[in-house]
């Protein structure tokens, strides 16, 4: 997927099929050629396809930890690596794919091409700062990455005091500099978000029209903008006391560890949500389009996304009940955790009945959503086990824990991920993928997933305590089979890695809208031209205008 | 019980009542689970088989009320759940308040082995015996980076803090050898901080005590201590200096300067030597104890406490501690 | 906000706006939602002062005395100069006084270089005391009192943040105001002046939270 090889391969292909090009310009992608015009470009959609690129990187590296980790518990006495490599392991799978990957995944590169086109703007509101914020990210990337190379990281990504700070003879700073300074990419790209919704909305997009995808990406970019800088601080802190020895996390000389717990999760919680809501935005464009019916309770979704970002911002004291955090503290974010179940269901039940009595096509997009739907319940309701207290002081840092994020953010997210990329592949690439492999590959994940991750909810029932690099004996079956899934899951990776890229030289070309979707991106040419519509776009009179109608509010019946 | 052969085991071994408990709670819940997930399961892929594209299924318009619907899958699963969260907030109260009359063993954690003291002095490393049918208090702390103690039999598991103590309870009814884990990622050797805790019959347990631990009491060791780091060269009747007496502080109720009344209990005591400029006492003295953090390890400090617990009040022997 | 302005002070569309109107509102609304990010940034370091006085009330004011109260206060007339002199600035631009904008703004970045000397002379009176605990090489002035180490090195970390940010400033502001300087600035970018006042006046209230909650509710006991 990497960015230069789209446009020097696309090059020398004929000039697009007439349609609609009058005056017409090249698309985006033929726009310029050289070097310097990716580099330096303030397209929206280039910067797309730079963060494309890197984020396809890092998930690689993220992948590569993870398999290094699934290889050493095959067998439970740890013969295979020692304890210290299997912990920088799982610090680096941790750090990469949850700063590197997840965090900036579907709203860097799918929201930075698609909202000013789903909203019928020309470009993001500050497309200068939007260039920068990627040039941020591979910045604090480098940082990470210099820790990395140096000799790794051990403190596991959640950098808990004093283990961070006084203890760990890693390379803690680079790998939290890196981090703290991704933190401002992510500001960058949630207020450009947030001003860009707010302003550059085409006559006649009123916020009810606007689809599902732009209403997750407002509440994403809001918690981006309120809850990064917290942990701003929190790392600045973390960095001065590590290296100058601030004391503000220091027991010995009366400082708290556990108040960094409480200034990581504050952002950290918020931010699983940063993580999950773009890909609710994708799965809510994904159902309706290919069960050719208009989303069912559009207001609801649209409510429930903020509801999930408001709510969220309440609930960081549930990964702290064991953590000596007072009983009432306890009890009231236990409680405020069940609240996250109310939007979550909302989400789930309508796009179930968005498929009730529609017309499916069950192409890859749909593969992948309809699998989202289904891990994404377990894994929301896994999370409640873990609010609920008696329960957590069980299985609370088992693999039980693991599982259940791994359902939210492999089950969730890159699943949701992987689906939009199918989905606007054509839109962003002017080539459409192979359907047959895409099916085959989309199933071997889902089914790769289930067999790695399943299999660690017994685990963590069973008291296997996460992060460990040796085990008892008796764990080793579970352990074995779940390493086997997660060859699988590789396959399933790798197959997609491989037929998009192919699709760039070899695809058949697409057509402006090759599954007659609904939404202002379908109204202009795969690819679009540089500055997204050749004539003003025409809002449609209801949001989500399919053949078939859900039965709402009578006003917006056909 | 830990089977030592690679049999897959489908449900832990549960020791105490509470633990029973915790399980019918974790079962009750994935039936629950099961209740709200499977429909949906099924709906997809019937829906999915039913309505595919070119079928014959009906595809008229319902005609329900969607705010209704909306409202009901809002509100209903939501409640279903809300009645775990009182369950288990129930479980959890209880978890959380020991019986008076519990024993009180100490731990002690540091990277990467657990130290256990028991009430009659004697420590063990890593593991840990413990008598059934008599409530065990544990009282936690840490020496370095954050711990937690885990025992997956009893269901619980309680972070083991550098700064503070915290505390776990629970009452065991079945006799064998559990694991005993770390469960908060400490460092290089986190996934062999552990052993085995092994629960015994009350007789086996003071044979067990008899014959592990000849060495010297608890309260003697503190008394060493208390003459090794000075305390007792103000703290003793008839020093010099005229520090507070300890002698019946232990949980008696203290005046400060500020107006408060404290009980003076192990994690004021505790307290109370880290840092003497904290919690001025009443009535005027002068404060000139040294702060003494990070200048006793914990064990030590421990022992300390425990010895100004059991320091005679007056008119007692002062003999019963030594 | 163009109805303020005076014949030929406005603003050039960029390429992607549809009006100027729109850009306008883009770019107030994006620099008011930067500000409220580092407002939150600055927040989260006051609130672990405010804890560190709750948890040990009487190191942290052991160590607040310490902190040099005048410098502190005579730094906030300072900075409430610079942004009154900011303000006269924006107000000059929309008058389409060029020239003496451009002073003001000078004037401006006088004041915040002021302010950043009389915090170094501060930082030097604080190390001539001893008062730099993290310095491994000088030995603490109230080594007997562990906590009130926590303050002293959160005073630094939350000074020195304040500082960059008011270096950051300076540096933007003197850049603006060479650019400024030149013939027809105001008819094309007359927002950037607005919108940079507004991070002024930021780093402004920055301090004016910082001054109180650092140097004076510690003082009493």
């Amino acid at each position: 997927m990497s960015a230069s090889g789209t446009i020097e391969g696309a090059a020398h292909r004929e000039p697009h099929a007439p349609e609609a090009t009058i005056g017409r310009k090249p698309d985006y992608l033929h726009a310029e050629s050289t070097l310097r015009s990716w580099f330096f470009t303030t397209d929206h959609k280039r910067i797309a396809l730079l963060y494309l690129a890197s984020i396809t990187g890092f998930f690689v590296i993220g992948a590569l930890a993870a398999g290094v980790v699934r290889l050493a518990l095959v067998v439970p006495n740890g013969a295979i690596m020692t304890n210290d490599t299997y912990n920088k392991a799982f610090t680096i799978h941790g750090v990469v794919m949850v700063w590197f990957f997840l965090i900036p995944s579907i709203p860097a590169t799918f929201g930075n091409f698609l909202i000013p086109l789903m909203i019928g703007a020309k470009d993001l509101a500050f497309p200068k700062l939007n260039l920068t914020s990627w040039y941020v990210f591979m910045t604090g990337a480098l940082f990470t990455l210099v820790s990395v190379v140096l000799g790794g990281v051990d403190t596991g990504w959640t950098f808990y005091a004093p283990l961070s700070t006084a203890f760990s003879n890693t390379w803690v700073l680079p790998a939290l500099i890196g981090v703290t300074i991704v933190g401002f990419s992510s500001i960058l790209t949630g207020l450009n978000f947030v001003v860009t919704i707010h302003t550059m909305r085409a006559p006649g997009m009123t916020w009810f029209k606007l689809p599902i995808f732009v209403w997750t990406h407002y509440a994403t970019s809001l918690i981006f903008l309120l809850a990064t800088p917290v942990i701003t601080t929190a790392l600045i802190l973390l960095i001065a006391e590590r290296a100058f020895h601030v004391g503000v996390f220091d027991p010995a000389y009366g400082g708290d560890p556990v108040l960094f717990q409480h200034l990581f999760w504050f952002y950290s919680h918020p931010a699983v949500y940063i993580m999950v809501l773009p890909g609710m935005g994708v799965i809510s464009e994904i159902v309706p389009a290919f069960a050719r019916k208009k989303l069912f309770g559009y207001r609801f979704v649209a409510y429930a996304s903020i509801g999930l970002a408001s709510v969220t911002f309440f609930v960081w004291g549930h990964h702290m009940f064991i953590n000596g955090q007072s009983d009432l503290a306890s009890l009231v974010f236990s409680a405020l955790s069940f609240a996250v179940a109310v939007p979550s269901a909302v989400k789930v039940y309508n796009w179930t009945a968005t498929i009730h009595k529609g017309s499916l096509r069950l192409d890859t997009p749909m593969l992948y959503a309809m699998g989202y739907i289904g891990l994404f319940v377990l894994g929301g309701l896994t999370g409640l086990y873990l609010a609920t207290l008696a329960i957590n002081q069980h299985i609370h840092a088992t693999y039980f824990v693991v599982a259940h994020f791994h359902y939210i953010m492999v089950g969730g997210t890159v699943l949701a991920f992987l689906g939009g990329l199918h989905f606007w592949w054509p839109k962003f690439t002017g080539r459409m993928y192979s359907e047959p492999w895409g099916r085959v590959s989309a199933i071997l994940i889902f089914l790769g997933f289930n067999v790695t991750f399943f299999p660690q909810f017994i685990l963590g029932y069973l008291g296997m305590p996460r992060r460990y690099a040796t085990y008892p004996p008796e764990f080793q079956l579970l352990n074995v089979l779940s390493s086997a899934g997660a060859t699988i899951l590789a396959a399933g990776y790798i197959f997609p890695m491989l037929y998009l890229v192919y699709s760039l030289w070899f695809g058949r070309k697409a057509p402006a809208n090759p599954w007659d979707a609904k939404g202002l991106e379908w109204e202009t040419s795969s690819p679009p031209p540089t500055l997204n519509f050749v004539s003003p776009p025409e809002v449609p009179r209801i949001p989500y205008d399919y053949p078939i109608q859900a039965t709402e509010s009578k006003d917006q019946h056909r | 019980m830990t089977p030592d052969h690679a049999a897959l085991q489908l449900w832990p071994v549960a020791a105490s009542a509470s633990a029973v408990e915790a399980d019918e709670l974790i079962l009750a819940f994935t039936v629950l689970t099961l209740v709200l997930t499977v429909p949906v399961f099924i709906a997809i892929t019937w829906f999915a088989l039913r309505y595919r594209e070119g079928s014959e299924a009906d595809r008229s318009p319902s005609g329900i009320r969607s705010n209704l619907i909306e409202i009901s899958w809002m509100l209903i699963p939501f409640l279903l759940t809300l009645v775990f969260f009182v369950w288990g907030a129930r479980l959890f109260v209880d978890s959380k308040n020991p019986p008076p009359d519990a024993m009180v063993v100490e731990v002690i954690g540091r990277q990467w082995m657990w130290k256990f003291q028991h009430p009659t002095g004697q420590s063990e490393i890593n593991n840990l015996h413990l008598p059934i049918g008599q409530p065990i208090k544990l009282r936690i702390i840490s020496q370095d980076v954050i711990h937690a103690l885990y025992l997956p039999a009893v269901r619980m598991q309680v972070a083991a803090l550098p700064d503070r103590y915290t505390e776990m309870w629970f009452k065991a009814d079945k006799v064998g050898t559990f694991h005993l884990y770390c469960s908060e990622y400490c460092g290089s050797d986190h996934s062999v901080m552990g052993g085995k805790l092994t629960l015994m019959n009350p007789g086996d347990y003071q044979d067990w005590l008899v014959h592990a631990g000849a060495q010297q009491g608890v309260v003697a060791a503190g008394r060493a201590l208390y003459e090794a780091y000075g305390c007792a060269s103000c703290h003793e009747p008839g020093s010099p200096v005229k520090a507070p007496s300890l002698a019946g502080l232990y949980g008696s109720r203290v005046a400060l300067a500020d107006g408060r009344n404290v009980v003076a209990d192990d994690e004021w005591l505790r307290q109370k030597i880290l840092n003497p400029n904290g919690d001025k006492l009443a009535g005027g003295g002068k404060q000139v104890m040294p702060s003494f953090a990070g200048r006793i390890p914990e064990d030590e400090l421990n022992k300390i406490v425990d010895f100004i617990k059991a320091y005679p009040r007056p008119g007692q022997s002062a003999e019963a501690t030594r | 906000m163009s109805e303020g302005l005076a014949k030929g002070v406005g603003v050039a569309r960029a390429h992607h706006f549809e009006s100027v109107a729109q850009q306008r509102e883009a770019t107030t609304l994006g620099i008011w939602a930067w500000l409220i990010t580092e407002l939150l940034l600055f927040s989260a370091l006051f609130l672990v002062a405010l804890i560190l006085r709750i948890q040990h009330p009487e190191a942290t004011v052991a160590a607040a005395r310490h902190l040099k109260f005048w410098i502190g206060a005579a730094n906030t007339v300072v900075l409430i100069c610079s942004s009154l002199t900011m303000s006269m600035a924006i107000e000059f631009s929309r008058m389409g006084w060029q020239r003496a904008m451009v002073r003001a703004m000078l004037a401006t970045a006088a004041l915040g270089t002021l302010f950043l000397v009389l915090k170094g002379y501060e930082y030097y009176a604080d190390w001539d005391e001893h008062m730099m605990p993290f310095l491994s090489s000088r030995p603490f002035a109230l080594e007997e009192t562990p906590a009130a180490r926590l303050f002293v090195n959160l005073y630094y970390v939350a000074t020195m943040l304040h500082a960059v940010h008011l270096f950051t400033g300076i540096t933007l502001l003197l850049g603006m105001t060479w650019m400024a300087a030149k013939a027809g600035f105001l008819s094309r970018h007359q927002n950037w002046i607005e919108i940079y006042g507004l991070y002024w006046h930021f780093i402004d209230l920055v301090w004016i939270l910082a001054f109180p909650i650092l140097y004076v509710v510690n003082r009493g006991t």
